[in-house]
């Protein structure tokens, strides 16, 4: 699950990369920058999450966590 | 960088430093009280400065940010909206085994975000200012660590918070990719309307949709609200909405999204989609977090309602809709913190049933936020609703309009479905002592104020609504 | 000076904020001086008003202060307006300064009760409302006022409402106003919509200039406006709420049920008298409606038995001589009479209550008597408000204006003998129920033991408004006596002098002549009948032609009983047949659609994050198709 995150917003980092390219700007590589610093944030977070679910269910099951519902 | 410039950008530096001085704070000592002193101290001082800040039109924060009447509206908003959560947490926490210094932390951040949000004239400041709001969210959704409801929100909101994240990168880089602009007016001035743009923007639409929970967009939204923390959940329906609403608004003036027809009808079937699922889904709801979740899924849905109306009169809508609205919600999850405990929270409505009769005061704060969410006169929410109504019959809107007539009225019977339990007589067996909490007491009364006053004299808010959406205006054009 | 108006109705608001707020932690002491205090300062704020305003009255005798504008969507323009003219100047005097007394005489008649701080709550509220009905210068704060009011007399009928009766007389009182509620508030509506304006001003001005008399336009509004009217004051056909509204404390019978806010319809029709000029049928009928409803109901008093249903009955038969006035044209002679009328109604109220409380919470007269030397104030009291009230020639105030009434249903632009001969009629039924009042409560030998006697804070404005019962009349006194009348002169900005036609023959002097022998006629045949020959009167009543019409005029004509058969029995009948109906079925439908929806809408909300994330993933692309494609 986390890695598909990852691999979503590399993908839109990639194509702001070859935006920058087609314009011939700094600016779509120093958004891949953001992206990349963001994306690793929320990855930490993410783990740290995902540790505690496991703590709790000894489980990586996405679909573990479902009991708020309705 | 001269002086006056970086007088108008004070808030946010105010802001930005708060967290730190937090830190310092909790590093020092760890005490619940002082961390919350420190935080609200801040938060206040942040909106003490947009109060007395200069009006700069330009100029202050380069081409990436802009403090201007706008700018400054919605930062004391959200301020005094994040502040008032500030109070809750206080009351919120005071029972609770959870070190919750952190949480008062986490506050000025994601606000931070949100103000950067608010005030961003470049696709870089709104990125950022979106993944602050979002990153510090995950934190304060998930921060009751010893519940597992708190946990699962968080998770739910942390992967498809990022997955939004990602589809809303993916639009500005085909935006980016069309125009190779990445500033609101440059984007605004490209020519031509070719596919990539239009893609672009419905992708940003979408993505921003996420974190105003528009339907289809909304499904996160109730497990979210249920599972936070209340004053989390307090945060997410007024800074969290707040800011991304006045960047949608910002965007739609200046960034040119108003002048895409794609991106109007875009906007106007998540409008109606989100009146009516939203609506429809509170309408048996049990949960009282659940039911509002729910129901602001369709206030949001007449917000945007006045976006596509546009111009000077659909911004000024939205604008006083979401006051009054932020003003609501905040005594609704006063109400609701107030009544709970960290582990226990009151959120059932069967927990309010008598509220009036055991507590008078807290019932009809309860009741007059809740008639203020269904639009009923001398309340905030019925201006608001009659503001949006005129602006889209202005506008000829007429299938906008009639739903936000026709949900209005489903939405009145799950308002007063509540409002009946509060009032119905109490069950005599259980009537939980709790202790008192004066400051999210205090929060409370200010936020039942705000309502009844922005219900009979709303001039002078309306007032500085107006400039605010004028400088919007100014600088579009 | 003038910009103090706005004071007048938030005092009392405030007070009410703060008794709801902090009510029931306040001592008594504290509830009282804000209850009273509130007030007292909104009729002191008054009076300062009326002393400016009589010196040195704004231009065009109209103050108009502009608060703030409550909301504004396109042409429509609503604001928070404040509007002083003599009439609603007249109006607010007697409102604060009468209330003021009758707060200050609640401090004491309530001391004991439970709701201490809640009945003050109420009652600020209901002068803050009653203000702002009379101050609203547009339609808007005019029905808000007026909703407000209801609201408080609902409240207050109701107020020891742990007895169901007193929550059924609220009850009724609320729905039968609110018939004539809804009338109003179609009315409002269609003013507004024809004339495009809610300032009452201006729409006066506009609906002048662009209705011709007589128009269905104009006569539809008027007939709408009358609706309301006759609902708050309760004239035929909606009377029957206010003796039941009876249950409620006697002050606020004295206050609301007496004083001021059944007056409301009065004042209505004297604010729009524009409109009821343009429809002469319309205004007709309030004439017709006014005389009917003054000699039913001074029958209906004539042989109640609870003193306050009395004293109920008489309020209609007086508020009818108001809507006869209204009626025939004689616009001052209305407000003059409501003036008079408050005072001396609230002081037999008081008095009332005085009695009341003294024998125990007795209601029943024929269980009093012999009061005169063992409550001397109670008896002096209801001596001056009695004898205005039945108009006790040339020394009370009740003289004067009904005097000027009966004139001008005579004399008046739409008056004729008929009006003149039973408003005539009326004086002497009113004389013949004062004085049973009088005589079976003060006279006889003494029954039962006093409780209570009054204190100063009850003694002091029972004593204020005895004064004014005799000496208010002084302000407006017919040609014939002298022809001193500033009262019409202050009144004529607003409201058109009567113009007095003359029709040889039968002048103003013979008519007051005769006036007074019906007031001593029944004087006589009471003191007769109640007094000296007890005998002879229960004879009359226990024959069966007697207690036949006893029985119909106690039961208030019967009123009750033809809307119980005829109006509440089949409604409850279809209400009950209806359910299932066919008109039922749409909204059922929609209303099950609705659940059905909630349900389908539901099941999406899975709480599976996979599902999330594809609906996430779905809506986007759909987003994308839309943006594209529409």
């Amino acid at each position: 699950m986390l890695m598909s995150l990852e691999v979503m917003l590399n993908a839109a980092g990639l194509a702001f990369v070859a935006a920058g390219g087609r314009w011939a700007q700094a600016d779509g590589q120093v958004m891949f920058l953001f992206v990349l610093s963001v994306a690793a944030a929320e990855v930490a977070v993410g783990l740290a999450l995902v540790l505690r679910l496991y703590k709790r269910t000894l489980s990586l099951d996405a679909d573990a966590a479902s009991r708020l519902r309705g | 960088m001269n002086a006056e410039a970086l007088r108008a950008l004070l808030p946010l530096l105010v802001l930005a430093a708060t967290p730190l001085a937090v830190m310092m704070g909790i590093a020092v000592r760890r005490h619940h009280g002082t961390a919350m002193a420190l935080s609200a101290l801040g938060q206040a001082a942040a909106l003490a400065a947009t109060w007395s800040g200069p009006e700069t039109a330009s100029g202050a924060g380069g081409a990436l940010l802009i403090a201007d009447a706008f700018s400054h509206y919605y930062w004391s908003l959200l301020l005094a909206a994040s502040l008032a959560v500030t109070l809750l947490g206080y009351g919120f926490w005071r029972t609770s085994e959870e070190r919750a210094e952190e949480f008062y932390l986490l506050v000025p951040v994601a606000t931070l975000g949100s103000a950067v949000l608010v005030a961003s004239t470049h696709l870089a400041t709104l990125f950022l200012g979106l993944e602050i709001l979002s990153v510090s969210l995950f934190g304060l959704v998930a921060y009751e660590r010893g519940r597992a409801a708190s946990l699962e929100a968080g998770l739910k909101y942390l992967v498809l918070s990022s997955a939004a994240s990602a589809f809303l990168l993916f639009g500005m880089a085909l935006v980016y990719a069309e125009t190779g602009a990445l500033e609101f007016r440059h984007i605004a001035s490209a020519a031509g309307r070719p596919i990539l743009l239009i893609a672009g923007a419905a992708l940003m639409v979408a993505g921003l949709g996420f974190k105003l929970s528009l339907v289809p967009f909304h499904l996160w939204t109730p497990d979210v609200y249920q599972g936070a923390p209340a004053p989390a959940s307090a945060f997410i329906a007024t800074v969290s909405k707040g800011g991304v609403l006045g960047l949608l608004v910002r965007f739609f003036a200046q960034g040119g999204a108003g002048d895409l027809p794609g991106a109007l009808a875009l906007v106007s079937v998540i409008a109606l989609a989100s009146m009516w699922v939203g609506n429809l889904l509170a309408l048996l709801q049990s949960n009282l977090k659940r039911l509002l979740a729910y129901s602001s899924i369709a206030h949001l849905g007449y917000m945007l309602v006045a976006l596509v109306v546009g111009g000077p009169a659909g911004a000024e809508a939205a604008t006083f809709y979401l006051t009054a609205y932020v003003a609501t919600i905040v005594a609704a999850f006063a109400v609701v913190t107030l009544l709970s405990t960290a582990p226990r929270e009151a959120e059932w409505v069967e927990d309010y049933r008598g509220l009036f009769w055991r507590r008078p005061p807290v019932g009809a704060a309860l009741s007059a936020a809740l008639l203020s969410l269904a639009g009923i006169p001398l309340t905030a929410g019925f201006l608001g609703k009659l503001l949006v109504i005129a602006a889209g019959v202005s506008a000829l809107l007429w299938t906008l309009v009639l739903s936000v007539a026709v949900t209005s009225t489903i939405g009145l019977y799950y308002y007063l479905r509540v409002i009946v339990a509060i009032y119905s007589p109490a069950s005599a067996d259980e009537a939980p002592r709790l202790a008192a909490a004066p400051l999210a007491a205090a929060a409370l009364a200010a936020a039942v104020a705000a309502i009844v006053w922005l219900g009979i004299y709303p001039a002078a808010v309306l007032d500085a609504i107006r400039e605010a959406s004028a400088s919007l205006a100014r600088l579009s054009s | 000076m003038y910009d103090l108006l706005w004071l007048v109705p938030a005092l009392p608001a405030l007070g009410f904020v703060l008794l709801a707020l902090a009510g029931p932690r306040l001592p008594r002491a504290a509830a009282a001086v804000v209850g009273v205090g509130s007030v007292g300062a909104s009729a002191a704020v008054t009076l300062g008003l009326a002393a400016i305003f009589l010196a040195s009255p704004p231009p065009d005798h109209a103050f108009t202060q502009r608060l703030w504008t409550w909301m504004a969507a396109g042409n429509f323009q609503a604001d928070f307006a404040l509007r002083l003219d003599p009439l609603s100047l007249l109006m607010l005097v007697v409102i604060t300064f009468v209330g003021f007394l009758i707060h200050l005489y609640s401090v004491e008649f309530m001391r004991d009760d439970d709701g201490f701080a809640r009945f003050f709550a109420y009652m600020n509220l209901f002068v803050a409302s009653m203000a702002t009905l009379v101050l609203g210068a547009n339609l808007l704060l005019l029905y808000l006022g007026w909703e407000g009011v209801g609201l408080c007399s609902y409240l207050l009928i109701g107020f020891w409402y742990k007895d169901p009766a007193n929550g059924r007389a609220g009850r009724k009182a609320f729905v039968v106003t609110r018939v004539g509620d809804t009338a109003m508030a179609i009315g409002l509506l269609l003013l507004v919509r024809e004339l495009g304006t809610l300032d009452i001003a201006e729409l006066l001005r506009r609906a002048a200039a662009t209705w011709e008399p007589g128009s269905t336009m104009a006569v539809a509004a008027a007939a709408l406006l009358l609706g309301g009217a006759l609902g708050k004051s309760a004239q035929l056909p909606l009377q029957v709420w206010l003796p039941d509204a009876m249950a409620g404390p006697t002050p606020t019978s004295a206050l609301i049920h007496a004083a001021t806010m059944v007056t409301a319809g009065v004042y209505l029709i004297a604010r729009t008298h524009v409109l009821f000029e343009l429809a002469p049928a319309v205004q007709l009928s309030v004439a017709f409606i006014g005389v009917a409803t003054l000699l039913l109901a001074g029958c209906s008093a004539l042989v109640q038995r609870d003193i306050k249903r009395v004293l109920a009955y008489s309020t209609i038969s007086q508020i009818g001589y108001m809507f006869l006035a209204l009626g025939v044209g004689a616009w001052t002679a209305a407000m003059f009479h409501f003036m008079t009328h408050a005072f001396f109604k609230a002081l037999l109220f008081l008095a009332a209550g005085i009695v009341i409380e003294a024998l125990h919470h007795e209601h029943d007269i024929f269980r009093m008597g012999g009061l005169r030397q063992r409550l001397p104030i109670a008896f002096w009291a209801f001596a001056a408000g009695g004898a205005a009230l039945a108009g006790l020639p040339l020394v009370t105030s009740g003289f004067y204006s009904k005097d000027a009434i009966v004139w001008a249903a005579y004399a008046g632009p739409l008056g004729n003998g008929a009006f003149w001969a039973l408003a005539a009629l009326g004086v002497l039924v009113t004389s013949l129920y004062t004085f049973r009042l009088i005589f079976l409560v003060f006279f006889g030998e003494p029954r039962g033991e006093i409780g209570h006697r009054p204190g100063w804070a009850m003694s002091v404005p029972v004593i204020i408004l005895a004064v004014l019962s005799v000496v208010a009349g002084f302000v407006s006194v017919p040609q014939t006596l002298g022809g001193f009348h500033p009262l019409d002169d202050f009144l004529a900005p607003v409201l058109p002098a009567t113009g007095h036609h003359e029709r040889g023959g039968f002048t103003e002097a013979a008519s007051q002549v005769l006036t007074a022998l019906a007031f001593g006629t029944g004087l006589v045949a009471a003191w007769m009948l109640f007094l000296r020959r007890r005998d002879v009167a229960a004879r009359i009543a226990a024959s069966p032609l007697g207690q036949a019409v006893g029985r119909l005029w106690r039961e208030g004509w019967g009123f009750d009983w033809l809307y119980e058969r005829v109006l509440v029995r089949p409604i409850v009948a279809l209400a009950s047949a209806g359910r299932g109906d066919l008109v039922d079925l749409p909204f059922e439908a929609a209303g099950r659609a609705a659940f059905a929806l909630h349900v389908a809408a539901s099941a999406t909300q899975t709480g599976r994050l996979r599902w999330y994330a594809a609906g996430l993933a779905g809506g986007s692309l759909a987003a994308v198709a839309i943006a594209l494609f529409l």
